[in-house]
């Protein structure tokens, strides 16, 4: 295993930055990734490879999963690795990632420690949890796969088992395509007040939007946008559901994983890809500290990482995750992540410095 | 405590041996307050074993409040209750026996029939919370429905019954584990005239029969008059008069009495010592009558005043010869009340009330003689 | 003489069991409402626990969200004028005149109750949003511009809220007129008086004092209300109190202290709206078994009662029907519009939400829950009732303010003390269903102990009485006379019980942990998170299955109810 991380290293310099993730974190990475090297080997179960004892995973019977997704989106992946893995109970627990990570840090304040695994939906939460030691420490078999960028720093807090990424979406019922936004900048025209669609602060993949296109267009660009009175909404499926429906016209935060699934299901709308960049967040899946059943959580990193779990990650329409498994398949409509341009943040400690003006500036345009 | 009556010296000469009844309930000094106003004000009076007592008064007078002290179901503020020679209730003790302690026994107003079980059931109660015998129930039970004409009822459920009947059952049940104490919250009053009558009767004799000590509380005069052994009066939480029927009709005590048992004229007046003779006082009015009257012992107060029944009052078209009291008046109201007839007439210079069996109606204006036995006319403590 | 004062100082078995329910039922209710103070007060590092600072300074912030305020009270407002003209309009109608099929009538205004405001928001929403309602489309397709209606406002809030209480305005004004001595208004028209006169210059300064006691009780209630603003304000940025509470805890990060402030408020303003209604309503007797019942003189009205009738159906319609109805068209359709294509209809929603995982957990929950809080429930509130209305035990004026207490408390705010005050608990009971059980059983104390002691009272003391009197110590009597009479009362009780808690949400949607999912908040999460159509399916299954267990259980309890007499 060390070697091939080795090999990956050199091999990765020649590959195309596909994705833009240039991280000061990465040279980092390379230290890090074999700096705890494993002792023992690891087993391979179903298609993938394990270090943690199925046996006694089998026999802790149950597994926790904390989920930032929707209801739909979290019950798939419980119920994907169940049905795996038989003999192993799950139950989920699912609120949008600011509320997640409220919940969970609450109980583990009160001496509660009932969670095995945590998938966040936003790199400041996740990097907060590491640093109070929320995470357990585990190197997965899986892990090779994975450039050092994609896993935390130092490795085995955490892992990016996907990245979701959004642009702008409107109701063909609605809008005549000429009319359409085309781009982030086309949102503040006073055409669009009172009938656009956000999502609320403690969702992830907003503070990204947020932040990148502040970089963008500075601060009087979010000013404006706040004077188009949007409405906040905690899920995606509001959201669409709404613009499938003709309740808003322009969804100014549309995820592309959304857009697939409602177009499947024949909903007028149409999704927008704006050329300055779509914001991307990772989708952050590690073992917590403490959790009830730790064999049964190092299990779920595993097949998470692995072709096998991914594949699930990449396919199920309420997920559809980009994968970001260097072996990757591309996703169900043919593309791959390098087919947009990406928007993420760099910089982790401006990023995670602003969620406080984030929170307060997006509540305050909200209305709480 | 007050004096024992003229009956009960007669009955104690009358049988030495028997001595003086036994008093089977005491109460003493008697308060109950409900938060700061009093519905008892400190009472105290006896009941002999087998007597019926009845505490009789207009609503409000706290009489049922006693009853449910001497239950147990109120707890009062001071005083002392004695049954039986047990202190149930003692306030400078602090002693308070609860009700379902004290064995005694209790008819409720609404009956209080439980709807739930059968006639059986209800009257069983009391022996099956004593954890008698199925024989010893069957045989009780039985005995007390048949005291009450109740036997062929025995399965009925209870919520089928009349009025009557619940009362009738209430009683049974009452009786059935002999109680040395019957305590009775106004039983018949939800009854109408005419089966309250002959309740009244059957009561009675039970209660003779059984020789069980009674606590009677009513506002019907009548049923005081027609079941008591000993009546007491009450008013605004206090005792008027306590006596036998005949005593307290006869002789009452104060204008409230003389009212509230039937209905008195009451004659106000000055002494003229100078004309009592025979034991007879005798009053003169403000318009210049001279009434004679009885004086029964007591001491003449200040303003004197006379009660006289106005079923006593006599009026006649030719003055009655060889009488004391004989005054002419005018008829100036006369009513038609089927056993009596109410007359109003004037008297010097007020109205007087006559009330008369059997008397052909009169016309008004016409003139008459007014006339009253001296021993009808009773000299009233101070109000 | 007897042994002197020791007789007082043993505690007889009833003082026992008095003391310690009492003890049970405050420990529930102030637990929580210390907590919440206790957050209410915490100025200092919001992480922290126990709080590093107390100060006042989260109450100071407040006049920030005068607006969230000034929407409760309007919308309360809004409702409970509604609400009170649907009852008062009904009760009139169906106590005063001589309308056909009253009985029948009467019976059907409860029916409301039983549909939370819950389903009368999914329903409206989906009825009236501006371009998505199916109202509108209908108002479109016949050629009308834009919007015929909006419900998704505070006056859809309103609307909604006050329909689901017109019912229980209904109950309470037509308590109220029953006990009107109908000799007064026949007094009225007997010197001439017209009936509008009469009505308006003797019915209704008689009825006024019930009336406005209702309205003091509504308007409480609306004040407290969260679901039809959760579904019908959030969505527009118009914040309720009990919502922007919720929205406050739910953020990231959370402003608890801020939470708590406001629940504080809103407490306060509860609490005197109550206090308000005891006062209006005390000295009144309960006592209606050996009373004299009125038959209020029945007005003919021609052929006007069929109008009447048609008035009291139509209310029935639009609160019970029309909403049900609606949640059906949309459940079966893929995207729900007013004129599906063929290829719209589907079923899926239906197989979804079966064999979703987390609905059928959290149904089997929900019920698992409502008949042990039923169950316990009515063993401990009867036991509440007892010692406040017919012990004799000191104290006992303070146990029914108590138990009183949580009516004054947002079921959402009483929540957030319990979640903060049961998850420092050394016992792990948070995040499991003995959490929800406490807190169900908390919040429903008023419910419980008002239906049954409004039985207990209607129960002679004299029956309890006598079997003192006949030597039966406080459990005998209990059990042979009291219970037995109470059995009717009891077994409603039960009902109401179970079906609140299986419909519960604004604690649930606190206090719910991964293996502790009920099914009301379930429905709430999954109208924000999946689709209308999914939801409107869990929704009908859930009014489903609480129809089948209240017709089972009334089924089962028919016969026990025939005999306990009245």
């Amino acid at each position: 295993m060390p070697g091939s991380n080795r090999d990956k290293l050199t091999r990765r310099t020649l590959l195309g930055a596909s994705v833009a993730l240039a991280s000061p974190i990465a040279c980092l990475s390379a230290r890090g990734a074999y700096a705890q090297a494993p002792a023992k080997t690891p087993t391979k179960v179903l298609d993938f490879l394990t270090y943690a004892d199925v046996a006694k995973a089998e026999q802790e019977g149950a597994f926790v999963f904390y989920c930032h997704e929707n209801e739909a989106g979290t019950a798939a992946i419980a119920e994907a690795f169940g049905k795996d893995f038989p003999k192993i109970k799950t139950s989920y627990v699912r609120a949008q990632t600011g509320a997640l990570y409220n919940k969970i840090s609450t109980e583990r304040a009160a001496g509660r420690f009932d969670v095995d695994i945590l998938q966040l939906s936003d790199l400041a939460p996740a990097l907060d949890f590491q640093k109070k030691g929320g995470y357990e420490i585990y190197h997965s078999p899986e892990a090779g796969g994975y450039k050092p960028e994609h896993l935390s720093n130092p490795a085995g807090a955490f892992f990016w088992t996907g990245v979701t990424f959004g642009g702008l979406a409107y109701s063909t019922a609605k809008v005549k395509a000429e009319e359409a936004p085309k781009s982030w900048k086309d949102l503040l025209d006073p055409k669009w007040r009172n009938a656009m669609s956000c999502k609320i602060s403690s969702s992830g993949l907003q503070f990204v939007q947020w932040y990148e296109l502040r970089k963008l267009y500075g601060d009087e660009y979010w000013q404006a946008f706040a004077k188009q009175r949007p409405r906040g909404f905690d899920s995606r499926v509001q959201l669409f559901d709404r613009l499938a429906k003709g309740d808003d016209k322009v969804c100014a935060l549309a995820e592309y994983a959304a857009y697939v699934l409602y177009k499947e299901k024949g909903a007028a709308i149409e999704f927008v890809a704006p050329e300055d960049g779509l914001p991307a967040t990772p989708l952050l899946v590690g073992v917590v500290d403490k959790a009830p059943h730790p064999e049964v959580a190092k299990l779920f990193v595993d097949w998470a990482m692995s072709n096998r779990g991914q594949a699930f990650y990449q396919s199920n329409p309420h997920l559809i995750y980009g994968s970001l498994r260097t072996d990757a398949p591309p996703m169900p409509t043919g593309k791959r992540l390098s087919d947009f341009k990406l928007l993420t943040p760099t910089d982790y400690a401006d990023y995670l410095g602003s969620r406080d003006k984030f929170t307060k500036d997006w509540n305050g345009m909200l209305g709480l | 405590m007050e004096p024992l009556s003229p009956e009960d010296g007669k009955r104690a000469a009358a049988a030495p041996e028997a001595a003086i009844p036994r008093t089977h309930i005491e109460i003493e000094n008697l308060e109950i307050r409900y938060g700061p106003v009093p519905a008892v004000k400190g009472i105290s009076f006896r009941v002999r074993a087998g007597e019926q007592l009845t505490l009789l008064g207009p609503s409000g007078c706290g009489k049922t409040t006693t009853l449910r002290a001497i239950a147990g179901l109120e707890r009062p503020s001071a005083g002392a209750i004695r049954i039986g020679g047990e202190t149930m209730y003692a306030s400078a003790e602090g002693i308070n026996i609860p009700a379902e302690k004290r064995g005694l026994s209790m008819v409720f107003q609404s009956y209080a029939i439980w709807p739930h079980m059968t006639v059986f059931e209800n009257v069983a109660y009391g022996l099956r919370v004593r954890r008698k015998s199925r024989h010893e129930i069957l045989t009780r039970v039985r005995e007390a429905l048949a005291l009450v004409q109740m036997a062929p009822y025995e399965n009925r459920p209870a919520s089928a019954l009349s009025g009557g009947q619940q009362q009738r059952v209430a009683l049974a049940r009452a009786c059935v584990f002999q109680p040395s104490v019957l305590l009775f919250d106004e039983p018949l009053s939800n009854l109408d005239a005419k089966l309250r009558a002959d309740m009244r009767i059957e009561l009675r004799e039970l209660q003779h029969r059984l020789g069980i000590t009674s606590v009677y509380v009513t506002h019907d005069l009548e049923e005081a008059l027609a079941m008591s052994d000993r009546i007491v009066v009450m008013r605004d939480g206090n005792i008027e008069q306590i006596g036998s029927p005949t005593e307290i009709y006869n002789l009452p005590r104060n204008a409230f009495v003389a009212d509230f048992i039937g209905s008195s004229n009451l004659i106000a007046g000055q002494l003229r010592p100078d004309l009592a003779s025979d034991g007879l006082i005798a009053l003169e009015t403000s318009a210049g009558q001279v009434v004679h009257g009885v004086a029964h012992g007591r001491a003449v107060p200040p303003e004197p005043v006379f009660s006289v029944r106005t079923v006593y009052l006599r009026l006649s078209f030719e003055r009655p010869a060889g009488l004391r009291n004989v005054w002419p008046v005018r008829v100036h109201h006369c009513v038609f009340q089927g056993d009596f007839s109410q007359v109003n007439v004037t008297w010097g210079d007020r109205d007087l009330v006559v009330r008369s069996a059997a008397l052909e109606p009169i016309p008004e204006g016409r003139d008459a003689f007014l006339s009253v036995e001296p021993r009808h006319c009773v000299l009233i403590e101070g109000s | 003489m007897q042994a002197p004062a020791l007789r007082w100082q043993v505690p007889s078995g009833q003082a026992i069991a008095g003391f310690g329910v009492a003890g049970a039922a405050g420990i529930l209710v102030l637990y929580p409402i210390f907590y919440l103070m206790q957050a209410a007060l915490d100025v200092g590092d919001p992480d922290a626990r126990p709080p590093t600072a107390y100060g006042l300074g989260n109450f100071e912030a407040l006049p920030q969200y005068s607006e969230i305020m000034l929407n409760t009270l309007t919308v309360s407002l809004a409702a409970t004028v509604m609400a009170l003209l649907f009852g008062f309009v009904t009760a009139w109608i169906l106590s005063r005149t001589n309308v056909p099929g009253r009985r029948t009538l009467e019976q059907l205004m409860a029916v409301p109750y039983y549909m939370t405001p819950l389903l009368g928001a999914f329903a409206w929403s989906l009825l009236g949003a501006p371009e998505s309602g199916f109202v509108n489309q209908v108002w479109r397709a016949l050629g009308g511009e834009n919007a015929l209606i909006n419900l998704v406002t505070p006056f859809g809030i309103a609307w909604v809220m006050a329909l689901f209480e017109g019912s229980v305005a209904f109950v309470m004004i037509g308590a109220v007129m029953k006990s009107m001595d109908p000799a007064l208004e026949e007094a009225s028209q007997v010197i001439g008086a017209s009936r509008l006169r009469t009505m308006l210059r003797v019915t209704l300064p008689l009825v006024a004092p019930g009336v406005l006691g209702a309205a003091i009780l509504v308007f409480a209630e609306m004040l407290g209300s969260f679901s039809a603003a959760l579904v019908l304000g959030n969505p527009d940025r118009f914040y309720v109190v009990t919502t922007a509470m919720y929205q406050l805890v739910s953020q990231y990060p959370p402003r608890i202290p801020l939470a708590a402030a406001m629940g504080v408020s809103l407490f306060a303003v509860m609490f005197l709206m109550l206090f308000l209604y005891r006062r209006l309503i005390a000295g009144r007797s309960y006592v209606t078994i050996s009373g004299k019942a009125f038959r209020p003189r029945v007005m003919d009205v021609g052929r006007l009662r069929w109008l009447l009738f048609a008035v009291c159906v139509f209310y029935v319609l639009l609160s019970v029907a029309l909403p049900l109805m609606t949640l059906a068209f949309a459940s079966v359709q893929k995207i729900a519009v007013a004129f599906p294509a063929a290829s719209n209809w589907t079923l899926a929603n239906y197989q979804t939400a079966f064999t979703m995982n987390a609905v059928r957990a959290a149904l089997g929950n929900s019920l698992l829950l409502g008949v042990a809080t039923a169950s316990i429930g009515v063993v401990l509130m009867g036991l509440i009732s007892w010692l406040i209305y017919r012990s004799r035990l000191p104290g006992s004026g303070f146990i029914e303010y108590l138990v009183m207490f949580p009516q004054a408390v947002p079921r959402l705010v009483f929540a957030f003390g319990m979640m903060w005050a049961w998850i420092v608990f050394p016992i792990p009971i948070y995040g499991t269903l003995w959490l929800l059980l406490i807190a169900y059983l908390t919040v429903f104390l008023p419910l419980g102990v008002r239906t049954i002691s409004g039985v207990m009272l209607q129960i002679d003391k004299s029956l309890e009485e006598c079997a003192q009197m006949c030597g039966a110590p406080w459990g005998y009597r209990i059990r042979t006379v009291t219970m037995p009479l109470l059995c009717p009362g009891l077994l409603a009780a039960w009902l109401l019980l179970f079906i609140a808690s299986v419909r519960e949400l604004g604690a649930s949607i606190l206090l719910m942990g991964p293996n502790a999912k009920v099914v009301t908040p379930t429905i709430v999460e999954s109208w924000f998170a999946t689709s209308a159509e999914l939801t409107a399916a869990m929704a009908l299954i859930q009014t489903l299955v609480i129809a089948i267990a209240m017709v089972v259980f009334l089924a089962l309890t028919r016969r026990a109810s025939m005999y306990a007499g009245e």
